[in-house]
């Protein structure tokens, strides 16, 4: 090795070192006699070469919604089919120390909307911008996964891939960085990744330019400058909740059942004026924005976050003006008002520094095939506490004001995660609140279709008398009989069960009976603890009912996940 | 005869009426109840309601109507112990809407009840030995009884009576209790033959009232059976005894009409008039026309065969004669209102509850001082025919007590205070819940005897007792046809006005003027006031001018 050493300049002598040591004997033989070909002038077949290099592959993943997790495992899958050595971690769970020992490190990873790591990466992510360590002979890249309606679309997966290279290692393939329909973008990385092992060691791709190829096509979603054709709540006097149902005409608009609308709210008038008062701005001054030229009153109306600002932006804030400011969440307003900037320039470094107003997402309630050119939304406002005081959030409030023949404009997100089996299966639909958007449009859909199967649905609210969302066409679809079963929990009594979960456990023979023959599970509506329970529920069910354990009923749960028999769209 | 209305057939096939209430009540997409057991549960002594004034706006919501139930308790006599005025007060509270009304026929229903508060409604109602059986539905419905123990000696034995008939013509089915109650399902349906109503029960409702002359207080002449006790030296001699009263008509149909009892003879023994009750409700039975409900009731009966078949058939099914009806007189038709004694020297006190609804309200603490009369378990509650309620059989060493509280809540001074119109005025439940309900009544009353006062003290008239009555459909609830100035509702803010009734309820009224709105009503009542103010005998009443000025034609 030394001749070689003293007789190969740099990076050859890298890539000789690297061969042999990761080489196995039989891969050295192999080595041996493929050079002793070349130098024949003897050709081998192609077809030869993955098999005598394989080069050890690591798939990292940390995920939120699963996502990353089982787009990771799909490649360790991939990989091995391939005869590559693969190990695969989630990063909550791999060990940091061995990371300036990987070959070739996949990292696999979501951003949050906030543009923070998932939870389960938070450790990796924290390690390598910090630590003090190098990662020169490590070969890497980067699949971030994100929501391109959010303005931090795949923020933790750049931060990655940049850090990464500043600690020494060398890209494998560029970051890829792919929006909520992954799975195309996904696998034609993953193809470049094997491909470029595999082709190793002439195409180390240290230093490459990122391409934002694909983030900017999914950046710019199709908007729908809409109408409002009503607006009307869907709660009763007397509800200790605002829930509504807004039907908008938007013409030509395409979606499927399962998917959702973005909007991006506009900030409160009253806000904005006060605003520029205490600013002394020209609202009419014309300031650069990502999507070009807009005046400040535009900006803050319709481009900007100025409510409920982030730490990091309050922290950007309190540089600017050169004060301590103790708050980790405020409004710009307040901030304002307690912590003046100087002059209109300075609060135009201010505006530099707000984030762009991030859409809201709502499942759509509506399907194409019944309300051709229209959407309908069920929307409920969003009520919280900050500091004591009740808050109403943004966009609610923006919806709730909108009236027949206001304008509205809105993208269409698809989910393709939550999605109609064929027409003769059977469903059994989860839902609390405003989770019944989903099934309202899955019931619309498979109505206009003429599917055959059968539709279950397990819905929960508050009061019965005043809460029963869409109580009437409930009602009818039950008795034409689209909807086999109805089963409904209120947890301020009337039914004996106050919860979705109580309710299915109160019925978990006929359930188990229907999963059993194969209906698809669809669970919409709040996170925590709805879906929590929910899934609780169905492993005491999958236990009880089949007289199992809990580990086989876990495992029937996962077979049901894996073969998209179990949906959620949960938040 | 024609076939069946669809209320019979599902008399019929309700299993003596069950129906499928347990079934709608499990349903939990709907606050209401299978269209069929709407008409069962009347049987149970309640009606599906809704909220009328809320229909359109919870259609925009994509919700059902607001459904809920009315429940009314069976009292004969009208009859309620101190403690069980407390639990009614506390069920009010708790399941319906808070508010407790005394009916014109002498007892109380709850409003507002949504459909899973039923069951626990009628087992509180139970634990208070109170029930609600055959309140509603075609049926024998609450019996009533004069009700002022002090208008003769022998009230409680004539009391009585009320009770005995009560139960005599009880249907026989135990679905009550095994829907409401959750009793076990009895396993031998012969345990529950009916005689009586067999399967098919009565044509349409069946109202017995008991009168002791000279007060006509329960309106004994608008029952489909009146019953009038002759007492002579202070002894119960028997009844006369009436058949085919009943008010109600229906707008356009020439058919139907009101109509007063009439009197067929006497019975001088319990058992006799006792039979008698019983094989008139037979004769309605087996006679009584099934295919049109809207000339169903015995009165169309008693028309239809003519008085003297009926009586030929009754006297068969008797087995004895009816002897020739006993002189009585009727002078009046009204309540006792403040402290009045009995004959055994107990104290009694009537209080104006207007249009009967037990509530508090701005300053008028109605209920709260109701409750604080039973509370103190010094009184029991009997209801009146004019939707009243007699503070009852206070021993004159609590009355000083009794009074205490009734001038605490200022129930004596609304009493007193309040105008002779206003308490010999009368007015259905109609809007918002009741379904037949064409125009305002109960909500509205009040509001124009506000301006009726004002055209009586013009006139120096106001101390006059007129009846006044308002129904907001042509069914006659609250009486209107038997008011000496009658309003029938016929569209919203329209109404009939009736005029002719005498003071002690034995002659109807007649339509005087039809579609009339409120400023229609005040100048016509202008122009009639001031004629009798000018033009009347001595104590001539109202309604017997009206008839002898010929406004209308008697």
């Amino acid at each position: 090795m030394n001749q070689a050493n003293n007789m190969l300049a740099g990076h050859k002598q890298e890539i000789l070192t690297e061969l042999v040591t990761g080489s196995s004997k039989e891969e050295l033989l192999w080595i041996n006699g493929f050079i002793a070909g070349l130098l024949n002038g003897k050709e081998l077949p192609e077809i030869a070469v993955p098999a005598a290099f394989p080069s050890r592959l690591t798939l990292v993943y940390g995920t939120e919604t699963g996502n990353s997790k089982r787009i990771a495992t799909e490649f360790a899958a991939k990989a091995k089919k391939k005869q590559f050595p693969v190990k695969l971690a989630s990063l909550d769970q791999y060990r940091l120390t061995d990371l300036s020992k990987e070959e070739n490190l996949c990292v696999v990873i979501s951003t949050q909307g906030d543009g923070e790591p998932p939870i389960a990466a938070q450790k990796f992510y924290d390690h390598i911008h910090h630590n003090g360590f190098r990662l020169d002979n490590v070969k890497f890249s980067v699949l971030a996964l994100g929501d391109s309606s959010y303005p931090m679309f795949c923020k933790t997966g750049e931060d990655v891939d940049a850090q990464l290279q500043k600690l020494g290692g060398k890209r494998l393939v560029p970051i890829r960085k792919c929006d909520v329909d992954f799975e195309a973008d996904a696998n034609d990385w993953f193809e470049e990744v094997l491909k470029t092992v595999q082709n190793r060691p002439g195409n180390l791709q240290a230093g490459l330019p990122v391409t934002k190829v694909l983030a900017e096509t999914k950046a710019n979603k199709k908007i729908y400058h809409a109408n409002i054709l009503s607006n009307n709540q869907l709660t009763d006097r007397g509800s200790s909740q605002k829930i509504w149902h807004m039907e908008i005409q938007a013409a030509g608009v395409d979606y499927e059942p399962g998917d959702s609308v973005g909007i991006v709210p506009e900030n409160p008038l009253s806000m904005v004026n006060e605003i520029i008062r205490l600013t002394g701005i020209d609202p009419g001054k014309k300031l650069d924005f990502k999507d070009g030229e807009h005046t400040v009153q535009v900006l803050l109306h319709k481009k900007l976050a100025i409510t409920h600002l982030h730490e990091r932006v309050i922290k950007k804030y309190a540089g600017i003006v050169q004060q301590e400011i103790p708050e980790l969440k405020a409004d710009l307003k307040s901030l304002l008002e307690l912590y003046p900037v100087k002059n209109a320039a300075m609060f135009e470094e201010v505006i530099q520094a707000l984030p762009p107003q991030s859409p809201r997402i709502y499942t759509l309630a509506s399907s194409v095939s019944v309300n051709r050119d229209e959407v309908h939304l069920t929307v409920e406002e969003d009520r919280f506490m900050v500091n004591g005081l009740r808050h109403t959030g943004l966009c609610s409030a923006y919806l709730s004001a909108l009236q027949a023949d206001d304008t509205i404009s809105f993208f269409v997100q698809k989910n393709k995660r939550f999605r109609l089996p064929a027409k003769e299966q059977d469903i059994i639909m989860i839902g609390a609140g405003t989770g019944i958007a989903a099934f309202r449009s899955f019931l619309m859909e498979r109505d206009a279709i003429g599917a055959g199967g059968r539709n279950w649905l397990f819905f929960g609210e508050k009061n019965f008398t005043t809460d029963f969302l869409y109580q009437t066409e409930i009602q009818d679809w039950f008795q034409t009989g689209l909807l086999t079963r109805v089963s409904l929990a209120f947890s301020a009594g009337i039914t004996q069960e106050k919860y979705v979960q109580n309710k299915m456990l109160a019925q978990a023979k006929e359930l188990y009976e229907w999963i059993k023959n194969g209906a698809f599970i669809y669970v919409c509506g709040q996170k925590a603890p709805m879906s929590i329970e929910v899934e609780k529920a169905l492993l005491k069910i999958f236990e009880t009912e089949a007289g199992t354990n809990a580990e086989a009923a876990l495992q029937f749960f996962n077979q049901l996940k894996e073969t998209g028999r179990y949906s959620k769209d949960v938040y | 005869m024609s076939d069946k209305s669809s209320i019979e057939r599902i008399k019929e096939a309700s299993n003596n009426l069950r129906g499928t209430i347990t079934e709608s009540l499990q349903n939990e997409l709907t606050g209401a109840i299978h269209e069929d057991d709407q008409a069962v549960i009347k049987f149970h002594g309640m009606y599906q309601q809704d909220d009328r004034d809320r229909r359109e706006e919870r259609a925009e919501k994509k919700l059902e109507r607001l459904y809920s139930f009315m429940i009314r308790l069976r009292l004969p006599g009208g009859f309620l112990r101190p403690e069980q005025w407390v639990a009614v007060h506390d069920i009010a509270g708790e399941h319906a809407t808070g508010v407790i009304k005394i009916t014109s026929r002498q007892t109380i229903q709850l409003h507002g009840i949504i459909k899973s508060a039923i069951k626990p409604t009628i087992r509180s109602f139970n634990a208070a030995k109170l029930d609600s059986i055959a309140t509603c539905g075609d049926i024998n419905r609450n019996v009533l009884c004069s009700s002022h123990p002090k208008e003769s000696a022998i009230h409680a034995q004539v009391f009585e009576y009320a009770d005995k008939i009560s139960e005599l013509l009880m249907p026989k089915t135990k679905a009550y209790y095994e829907i409401w109650l959750d009793e076990e399902k009895i396993a031998d349906k012969k345990q529950e033959e009916d005689p009586l109503y067999q399967n098919r029960y009565l044509p349409r409702k069946f109202k017995i009232a008991i009168a002791i002359p000279p007060n006509n207080d329960v309106d004994v002449f608008a029952n489909d059976v009146a019953l009038i006790a002759v007492i002579k030296d202070n002894e119960l001699k028997g009844f006369n005894i009436g058949i085919g009263g009943g008010l109600s008509s229906t707008h356009g149909n020439q058919e139907t009409y009101p109509r007063l009892a009439t009197i067929i003879g006497f019975t001088d023994t319990e058992e006799k008039t006792l039979k008698a009750v019983y094989e008139i409700a037979t004769i309605q039975r087996d006679y009584g026309n099934r295919s049109d409900r809207k000339l169903a009731r015995l009165k169309y009966t008693v028309d239809t065969m003519g008085v003297d078949s009926f009586v030929k058939e009754l006297e068969t099914r008797i087995g004895f004669s009816l002897q020739p009806a006993m002189p009585v007189r009727f002078e009046s038709r009204k309540d006792y209102f403040g402290w009045h004694c009995n004959e055994e020297g107990k104290w009694y006190y009537t209080v104006f509850v207007e249009n009967g609804r037990v509530l508090d309200e701005g300053t008028l603490q109605l209920k709260s001082a109701l409750l604080a009369v039973a509370a103190s378990g010094l009184a029991n509650f009997r209801f009146t025919c004019n939707q009243n309620v007699i503070i009852s059989d206070v021993a004159d060493s609590d009355k000083a007590a009794v009074d205490a509280i009734l001038n605490k809540f200022a129930i004596k001074a609304h009493t007193e205070a309040s105008s002779a119109i206003r308490k010999n005025s009368m007015a259905c439940v109609a809007f918002p819940t009741c379904p037949l309900a064409l125009a305002e009544a109960q909500r509205y009353l009040p509001s124009l005897i506000d301006k009726i006062e004002l055209l009586l003290q013009q006139y120096a008239l106001d101390k006059e007792e007129i009846i006044i009555r308002m129904t907001g459909c042509p069914n006659g609830c609250a009486r209107s046809y038997a008011a000496e100035i009658g309003f029938v509702g016929t569209a919203y803010g329209k109404y009939n006005m009736h005029l002719g009734g005498d003071r002690q309820g034995e002659r109807l009224n007649k339509i005087y003027r039809e579609n009339i709105t409120e400023p229609e009503i005040l100048s016509i009542l202008d122009e009639l006031f001031s004629a009798y103010d000018s033009e009347r005998k001595a104590m001539e009443s109202f309604g017997d001018f009206s008839v002898r000025k010929q406004w209308i034609n008697v």
